[in-house]
């Protein structure tokens, strides 16, 4: 029985560059919460984006629910997999806070009735239902973190990654943002963290995975 | 010691009327590295950004007040000019690189300032070894990470070697060791009289500054003991605006 996510003997390097990643062997199960630290460079959102299938392996491979990433469409990898970049900014397109969480639950054959009704599940879990008409980018920098991971969380991905969730977020914020991962967490959902801080991800996550020179420690 | 940086009675708004910051009177001295905190939103990268003159030269906004650079009224200065003896890093890397690679970067700055090629290849090789970055001199900056990029933006700056320092938030991306080596050049900055400015969430950051300043719904105190001590003085402290 494989894991959820499997990597097997994975390398990468840019094609003009260094080697970026040697022989990572990895498995994720799906509920596990898990952390990637390292130094800057060390390959974590690579890492990251490989797992995604939004990079490809330039030597082993990567299994999502048995079957290779990249055999699956990107819609059908998105089903399984929720991914907040490290600038929340960059997955928003919709012109209010409401139309961003429900977009991709469009796509899944719901009604507009349950469409909403998860919406506002959402804006309750997430502390955003002021904002439910507010234009996206106009949100604190707290605010669009939040925003980012309801969006992703609300057609029920099987896991997600979140690159830096807490980058630019004060103490009160980051206390705020945590509190909402701990929520997360208690509904069953696993990801996988990257973060510099090491007690956040102690607080957050049962394992801890580092990256030093492009292995896996 | 002597001044370098003052702002007198500033206000500052990004929408007519609508000020961020109100009635900021501050001033940063040669030598002297001064923290800034405050809530996330609080207006710390709008006061950066009037101080080093990009509000309102580059990007849209409203000025009332005073600011001296040098003892000259900023007004008077050239973005060059004010390029010559302040820099400043941004808290989005990326907003700050645009050349192929990062010699390029890093050479950018001294090219401007019309330096012979030796010194600028001179301060190259020094930032480099200073910031740790040597092995990344013939990278493509796309293709470093968030946290290689903010140290590249950090690097290019430095090789301007200015007087005034300003960093946004630098550190939001950098891990604990890069974290540590910069503050080890901001001390030995602050030894070669530079004045540095830092806007910052990372309190572990602000132990090599010399002040803390407070922003708060708009204005600007001295932080106290208290403010960075325990739950309810960081609570105090960013407790204000949207969460």
């Amino acid at each position: 029985m494989t894991a959820y996510i499997n990597l097997e003997q994975v390398n990468f390097r840019w094609p003009q560059g260094g080697q970026v990643l040697s022989e990572i062997n990895l498995s994720i199960e799906k509920n596990q919460t898990i952390a990637l630290m390292g130094a800057n460079g060390s390959g974590k959102t690579t890492l990251s984006k490989l797992i995604l299938g939004l990079l490809k392996p330039t030597g082993g491979r990567v299994l999502l629910a048995g079957r290779p990433v990249e055999s699956y469409s990107l819609a059908a990898r998105g089903r399984l997999l929720g991914y907040v970049f490290q600038n929340p900014e960059r997955q928003f397109f919709a012109p209010d806070v409401a139309e961003e969480i429900g977009f991709a639950l469009k796509y899944r054959n719901l009604s507009p009735e349950k469409i909403q009704e998860r919406v506002a599940e959402m804006l309750a879990l997430f502390e955003l239902e002021q904002y439910a008409a507010t234009f996206p980018f106009n949100l604190s920098q707290g605010e669009k973190q939040r925003l980012a991971l309801a969006a992703i969380l609300a057609p029920r991905p099987d896991f997600i990654i979140m690159d830096e969730p807490f980058l630019g977020l004060d103490w009160l914020r980051k206390q705020r943002l945590q509190a909402i991962l701990e929520r997360v967490r208690n509904e069953g959902v696993g990801y996988l963290l990257i973060s510099h801080d090491q007690a956040l991800c102690a607080r957050l996550c049962s394992q801890t995975l580092t990256l030093e020179g492009g292995r896996l420690l | 010691m002597s001044s370098v940086l003052v702002a007198e009675g500033l206000f500052v708004s990004w929408q007519p009327g609508d000020w961020v910051l109100r009635d900021i009177n501050f001033s940063l001295a040669a030598g002297e590295v001064v923290g800034i905190i405050g809530s996330s939103g609080c207006g710390k990268s709008t006061l950066c950004l009037a101080l080093a003159g990009i509000i309102p030269r580059q990007s849209p906004g409203q000025v009332e007040g005073k600011i001296f650079l040098e003892g000259r009224d900023l007004a008077q200065f050239s973005l060059p000019q004010i390029a010559s003896c302040l820099g400043i890093v941004f808290q989005d890397p990326e907003t700050q690189l645009f050349l192929p690679r990062v010699r390029n970067e890093l050479a950018f700055g001294p090219e401007n300032l019309c330096l012979p090629r030796e010194e600028i290849a001179a301060r190259i090789q020094r930032i480099a070894e200073e910031m740790g970055c040597r092995e990344l001199l013939a990278a493509n900056p796309n293709e470093l990470s968030g946290g290689q990029q903010q140290l590249i933006a950090l690097a290019a700056v430095l090789a301007l070697e200015p007087k005034v320092l300003i960093l946004d938030e630098v550190t939001a991306q950098l891990d604990p060791r890069t974290c540590q080596r910069l503050q080890a050049i901001v001390l030995d900055l602050r030894q070669r009289g530079v004045a540095v400015l830092m806007a910052e969430h990372n309190l572990q950051m602000l132990a090599c500054a010399d002040r803390i300043l407070v922003l708060r719904e708009g204005r600007m105190e001295e932080a106290a003991a208290s403010d960075l001590d325990g739950e309810e003085g960081l609570s105090r402290v960013y407790g204000g605006g949207r969460v």
